[in-house]
């Protein structure tokens, strides 16, 4: 039987889901319906639209508008030299359709271009993480949909306070607050193609940012008044080999921070005020992809470019090594009681790992399916289901969100721990308007009454979703 | 009773035996390269386990054992003592000539000739004489005389490096893995940084050979009653032709790589957590650890106490329970009197240093809620309310320091005044004259136990909330949220701009790190205790001043 079939009938054309009362599946018009008709959970919540005009890029439409200077050959070798490193000017050097002019330097150049290909394909072939480059392994490995060319890339909400920052396209970041009616846009040089944020726990002000160049940790000062803060309040914190981060995440007690890099096989634990960091390596798996925090810090999720994920014990800082079936982990994340879900890429199944084998002691438990999420039709024509692309868990462990590869619905199901047996029952859909498309999700950290999922939709529009339950009901 | 020597002792020992087994790992790999032959690959091996097991080996595993055991006592007696203080140039200079330093250079010279014949003798470059071609007798070979008198160079070289020009400390890291991991990690770097570091020194020492060379060369000869065949080589274009400044290179590499896999095993051994249990006669307590401060011992210590906030319940119980018998909340108590003694003791140091600042820029608006104290007649509401400390009464009336006017108090008091008025003498108090930053760098370069203490006691009290049966923690809560309040705004007199001469601006990229972490710190336990208590924060009696400065932790709006 499919995972959907007790899930709530699907709103009516022109209306959408706007949020889940006491069991009640509250939906209304798409144009003139309003979150706050049916719950005041989320009535201070900002309200966050990131349409393009507000946007500052030099898209590739905006570069066909500037007219090609045509520079001395030696200047443009010693330009792409200087922007982008020894190998691409030789490949410049050696282009026929730049260099007419020094046919010996072209000879020479592709020679020179040919053995160090040599070189690179060794290279590559004892390590093939590294293969890609730049933004290229961070639209690879994002649990964004279509990372490189959506209005918003990622969101992180405050673990203690109503307080979201917002990635935009143009790699700004802007930080929405419940009290504050302006919005800070954090923008440096450095900070381009941000993968990930997230919010130092007890502490109001640092957000970490993982980018092309390394992790960037703002202190945004929250009763500061300037709507642009300079970029003396952002620390770089950089090692060779580390770039591009694919994602950072905080320590739940705000001591450590990782980073992780699709193309750095360790993964970095850095002590930020000091700027030290200590990685973490094993043999086998390629580039550490993302990393979880469990609630209680006692473990860390590890998921590389490969089928191998690693489970770390944070007392000792030893892993426990694990095998995904068929492709790599794409998703991830931990509940109470250090229960731990994935999805690997590609499957629509989602698995449990309890009781990874440090209590126990045991080597030989596997991780259990629990919940096939396999790709069906549903009456209304929508398609649901199919490879998971991301999943969140909100802070109680109720209530399991899951972002299709293939659909525009978002599935949440609720789940119950009762006697060491983790339930997962259907509870709604979320529903963009018209042909949007969910881009990325995340839970508020400190909703109290019950759960709030955000959801970034590919119109820029970013959804508050609240299930509410009262203790009443 | 374990004592702190033998904490230390037993590491040191440990570190020495790793120290040794490293060491000979390293020449074996170097007799398994030097004897290369992709020719004939059994004869490669068996030549190479034939002269690991050589008597010669041997003969070079004991001194390197000697040069160990050199080095455990060169850091024995650098980390067992406190840091010094200097606080003015001619302090700085005279601790250069110092008997410690004068033991070390020698100690450093003996093993950097031990350690370059050593290396020297695997590639047979280590004999000093040889039968003359042209002449009848014996000939001294320079080459040898050059690479071994370059070996005491580079002790020497590495001693002013290190210790003089610098200070090591013993650097703990944030998240601790095993040893093995930490020394595969770390090997990568010591191997490139022991290439790049022995450059310059081989440069130096050339130089100093072509200047001064002819004089070591002439008394070895007369020593050995040798005479000089081979071109000198206090000639640039000698020694170029020779090569044999390569060997000096490739055995100063070799060198410095030792010197660093034996800096960082000791690293890795000595900083390892400690397990310290919380009720013993015969071991050493946490907060007998914590009680020794500015030791090793207390950062140990206090690394324990983090690490048991955050990750071990089963102690953070044994602290929790009440003694038996009599019911007293003994271990929980011991504890936190030496925490806050720590925290309260920097604090004090820090607000002296503001004060002192302060007055000379005569600003004297300061609000110091340091003496404050939480008031006792105020009633716990909700939570249990089990004794109200007197000890706070006792921490009041310390700190009042009652007038004195005696005679000789006067008088010492205008022979200070007369040795500050010398001491600002522009000639003088260049020397004398104490450095304007050195106190401050002085206090955060040891601030590592106070960050730690922070946030091990913040996470216990907040812990305390599920965990702590019979509310041993709760009272106390309010002197632990003062201590920290206290701290946090003298930290915040040291970056405030206007209220800090300029006197105070740092110019040690440690010490700035330093004073960042332990702000970060302390500003992450006051919000770890807030949070987890803002429910009950109105019902913990706290000074105004205190109550005043938590406001923006509730409010979330402390950057």
């Amino acid at each position: 039987m499919s995972a959907f079939c007790d899930f709530p009938d699907l709103p009516q054309r022109n209306e959408t889901a706007f949020c889940k009362l006491n069991e009640v599946y509250c939906c209304g018009n798409i144009r003139y319906g309003n979150v706050t008709t049916f719950t005041n959970a989320t009535k201070s919540h900002p309200v966050i639209n990131v349409t393009r005009d507000v946007h500052h890029r030099t898209t590739d439409e905006n570069i066909s508008m500037y007219v090609d200077v045509d520079d001395h050959l030696l200047k443009k070798i010693t330009s792409v030299w200087y922007k982008q490193g020894f190998l691409e000017a030789l490949s410049v050097a050696a282009d026929p359709n730049v260099n007419r002019e020094r046919p010996l330097l072209a000879v020479t150049a592709s020679y020179i271009l040919k053995v160090a290909n040599v070189f690179t394909t060794f290279r590559y072939f004892l390590q093939p993480h590294l293969k890609d480059i730049g933004p290229k392994i961070v639209a690879n490995y994002s649990r964004s949909r279509n990372w490189g060319n959506v209005p918003i890339k990622c969101l992180a909400w405050h673990p203690h306070t109503t307080k979201i920052a917002v990635v935009t396209a143009d790699d700004n970041i802007r930080i929405y607050c419940s009290d504050t009616s302006f919005v800070s846009t954090l923008k440096c040089k450095t900070q381009g193609h941000v993968s990930s944020v997230s919010w130092r726990p007890f502490s109001a002000s640092e957000l970490a940012v993982g980018c092309e160049q390394g992790v960037i940790v703002w202190t945004v000062d929250p009763n500061s008044m300037f709507t642009k803060p300079s970029s003396s309040n952002a620390v770089l914190l950089t090692r060779p080999g580390h770039s591009p981060v694919t994602d950072v995440s905080w320590s739940p007690n705000g001591d450590l921070l990782i980073s992780c890099s699709g193309a750095d096989t360790s993964m970095l634990m850095w002590d930020v005020a000091m700027e030290v960091a200590v990685p973490l390596k094993r043999v086998a798996g390629g580039g550490i992809v993302f990393a979880q925090w469990s609630f209680d810090a006692g473990q860390v999720f590890a998921a590389t470019s490969s089928i191998i994920f690693r489970v770390w014990d944070t007392k000792n800082w030893t892993p426990e090594r694990w095998c995904a079936r068929g492709c790599r982990v794409v998703a991830a994340c931990w509940g109470p009681e250090n229960i731990l879900l994935f999805a690997a890429k590609g499957e629509p199944m989602v698995y449990a790992l309890t009781n990874t084998g440090l209590l126990s002691g045991s080597q030989t438990s596997k991780a259990v399916p629990i919940l096939d999420v396999a790709r069906v039709e549903l009456a209304s024509g929508d398609i649901v289901g199919g490879p998971i692309l991301d999943m969140c868990w909100d802070p109680t462990g109720k209530y399991l969100a899951l972002l299709f590869e293939e659909s525009r619905l978002i599935a949440v199901f609720c789940t119950t721990h009762i006697m060491m047996q983790l339930k997962i029952t259907p509870c709604c859909f979320v529903t963009g308007i018209e042909e949007e498309l969910p881009t990325t999700m995340t839970f508020q950290q400190n909703f109290t009454e019950g759960a709030c999922l955000t959801v970034a939709w590919s119109s820029g529009r970013v959804q508050h979703f609240p299930i509410v339950y009262t203790d009443s009901y | 009773m374990v004592t702190k020597n033998d904490i230390f002792s037993h590491r040191l020992i440990i570190s020495v035996l790793w120290n040794i087994a490293m060491q000979i790992l390293l020449a074996i790999v170097l007799v398994w390269l030097i004897q290369i032959d992709l020719v004939h690959p059994m004869t490669w091996i068996s030549s190479t386990i034939s002269y690991i097991f050589s008597w010669k080996m041997f003969f070079n595993i004991i001194l390197l054992g000697l040069v160990s055991f050199f080095q455990a006592y060169i850091y024995g007696s650098y980390y067992m003592t406190p840091m010094p203080k200097y606080f003015t140039r001619f302090s700085m200079f005279m601790n250069i000539f110092s008997l410690q330093n004068f033991i070390l250079s020698i100690l450093y010279a003996l093993s950097g000739y031990f350690t370059m014949s050593l290396y020297s003798s695997l590639s047979k470059t280590d004999i000093l004489k040889k039968k003359c071609v042209t002449y009848d007798g014996q000939c001294l070979v320079e080459s040898g005389l050059f690479i071994q008198f370059g070996g005491m160079w580079m002790g020497l070289y590495y001693l002013m490096n290190v210790h003089v020009f610098n200070v090591s400390t013993l650097v703990f890291s944030h998240m601790y893995q095993g040893k093995f991991q930490q020394m595969k990690l770390a090997i990568n770097n010591i191997l490139s940084l022991g290439f790049k570091n022995s450059i310059p020194p081989v440069i130096y020492y050339c130089l100093f050979y072509y200047v001064w060379g002819n004089k070591p060369r002439s008394a070895v000869s007369e020593v050995y009653n040798s005479y000089l065949e081979d071109p000198p080589l206090d000639n640039i274009f000698n020694l170029f032709r020779s090569g044999i400044w390569i060997s000096l290179w490739l055995y100063t590499s070799l060198f410095f790589i030792s010197m660093y896999i034996m800096k960082s095993t000791f690293n890795f051994i000595l900083t390892e957590p400690m397990n310290f249990p919380i009720e013993s006669n015969t071991h050493m307590t946490i907060y007998d650890a914590l009680s020794q401060r500015y030791q090793f011992c207390e950062y140990l210590g206090a690394q324990d106490l983090k690490i048991m906030s955050l990750s071990d319940p089963a102690r953070r119980l044994q602290i929790f329970t009440l003694s038996q018998p009599g019911g007293h909340p003994k271990n929980w108590n011991n504890l936190l009197d030496q925490c806050l003694h720590i925290i309260n003791d920097f604090s004090r140091q820090l607000d002296t240093l503001n004060h002192n600042e302060q007055q000379e820029i005569e600003v004297s608006n300061r609000n110091n809620i340091l003496n404050a104290r939480p008031h006792s007649d105020r009633s716990y509401d909700g939570i249990r309310n089990m004794a109200h400390s007197p000890e706070l009464l006792h921490l009041k009336n310390h700190n009042k320091t009652p007038a004195e006017d005696s005679f000789a108090v006067i008088m010492e008091d205008e022979c200070k005044n007369i040795l500050n008025r010398i001491c600002q003498m522009p000639g003088i108090s260049f020397f004398f004259g104490e450095l304007t930053d050195t106190k401050l760098k002085y206090l955060l370069v040891q601030a590592q136990p106070v960050v730690w203490v922070c946030e091990g006691l913040a996470f216990m009290a907040a812990a305390s909330l599920k965990e702590d049966k019979y509310g041993v923690v709760q009272n106390d809560l309010a002197k632990v949220i003062t201590a920290l309040i206290n701290l946090k705004q003298n930290l915040e007199k040291l970056t405030k701009p206007g209220l800090m001469s300029r006197k105070h601006v740092l110019n040690d990229a440690y010490a700035i790190k330093m004073r960042a972490a332990l702000f970060s710190s302390v500003k992450r336990s006051i919000y770890k205790l807030v949070i987890t208590f803002s429910k009950y924060m109105h019902e913990i009696p706290l000074d105004r001043d205190v109550q005043l400065a938590i406001q923006p932790y509730l409010l979330l709006k402390e950057a």
